[in-house]
């Protein structure tokens, strides 16, 4: 129910700054990422999921996906604790311009269907 | 009887102990924390649209947590159909449109200028100190604004500064606040509107309810701009919440920041 919350309320309140996002990150680039969580850097400006995405040859490359501010985050009912290492998660986002394994995250999914940190910088190229 | 006392310390710890890891996580900060002086409607929520509160000498009682909107954000000239540049002015933005806001100095962490700050998708807090003749304005994040009621000037060849010098006063209930002494570094909204250290600002703010407020930010830059203009926005409360800290310790986007 909180998470439900949680969610209709970033439907309004899912959009945070502190950098363009175009300047870093490339929106019609868009990657799926499926991979295990091995830390979440709960820090300003921006929260960071890394994660270990293995592809079909068993390699594994490390991803750095950037989500909102905590202050926002938290406004928004999500926590330090809403993903943990070792979490199986998928993330939609854009991939950096600079081809580094870097992406603005637009959804976190869980394994068990629950989408958390909602809402991108992305969105504000949109005004 | 000393046994007993240690005895009943160790119950006594781990029964603290217990309530410690069977308690429920303790809110962030007072991120969510029932203020006694909020309205409610008969369902106990905050009624948002209550009759604005005032002092006891009448005045409007600007205090509370405050957000503005993303768009002016972005774009404080979201609403004007031209923006009246100086030619340097125009060049300028377009060379921060067409390389995609890459060095905006807040990219950097460095200071977001007071018009970002009103409408930025962090609160700021008006404490209003009547008996001191000054409000404060507080922000989530960095540094604050004082601003001075008691009839005193704006400063004349001030120390640039990268949130000025506020002066404020009561134009009925309009809380108009000045500010000037700025050093023309950071931007007006992160699409790159520039201003310089002309930069004359006029704030007004007007409580219309409990849960809302307009809030009109002149923009008086003659170095950048041919003319003042006037961006027209509507904070909006955050009720029963404080400000939570932010600080910019964990910088990574400057290095893949490449632009178009």
């Amino acid at each position: 129910m909180k998470i439900l919350a949680a969610l209709l309320f970033s439907g309004a309140a899912g959009v945070y700054a502190h950098h363009s996002f175009a300047a870093e990150f490339d929106g019609s680039k868009r990657v799926t990422l499926k991979g295990t969580v091995t830390k979440v850097d709960w820090r300003n400006p921006h929260i960071y999921v890394y994660l270990n995405v293995k592809d079909e040859k068993g390699n594994v490359t490390e991803w750095a996906c950037e989500g909102g501010p905590p202050n926002v985050l938290l406004r928004e009912g999500w926590t330090r604790n809403s993903v943990k290492e070792g979490d199986e998660v998928t993330i939609d986002g854009a991939v950096a311009k600079d081809g580094s394994k870097r992406c603005n995250s637009r959804t976190v999914n869980l394994a068990d269907g629950r989408k958390v940190f909602a809402g991108s910088s992305e969105d504000n190229t949109k005004q | 009887m000393e046994l007993v006392r240690v005895i009943t310390s160790a119950i006594v710890f781990r029964a603290l102990i217990l309530v410690y890891v069977l308690a429920p996580a303790a809110p962030a900060q007072w991120l969510h924390y029932p203020h006694k002086d909020t309205p409610r409607t008969p369902d106990g929520k905050p009624d948002l649209t209550a009759p604005a509160p005032r002092r006891p000498d009448g005045k409007p009682d600007m205090s509370g947590v405050w957000i503005g909107s993303t768009k002016y954000m972005i774009n404080i000239a979201a609403d004007l159909k031209e923006v009246p540049f100086q030619p340097w002015a125009a060049a300028e933005y377009k060379r921060r449109r067409d390389t995609e806001s890459k060095d905006d100095p807040s990219g950097q962490c460095l200071p977001l200028s007071v018009p970002v700050k009103q409408t930025i998708t962090s609160p700021f807090k008006i404490v209003d100190v009547p008996q001191k003749e000054e409000m404060i304005m507080l922000y989530e994040g960095q540094r604050h604004r004082e601003i001075f009621m008691d009839g005193r000037p704006l400063p004349r060849d001030p120390e640039p500064s990268w949130y000025g010098y506020s002066t404020g006063r009561w134009e009925g209930d309009d809380l108009v606040i000045e500010s000037n002494g700025f050093n023309g570094i950071p931007w007006l909204d992160i699409n790159g509107h520039p201003s310089t250290d002309a930069l004359h600002l006029t704030e007004r703010y007007h409580r219309v309810d409990f849960g809302h407020m307009s809030l009109e930010i002149t923009i008086d830059d003659p170095k950048a701009y041919t003319k003042p203009w006037t961006v027209k926005e509507s904070p909006r409360l955050l009720p029963d919440t404080e400000l939570l800290e932010a600080v910019c310790e964990n910088n990574q986007d400057p290095a893949h920041m490449v632009g178009k």
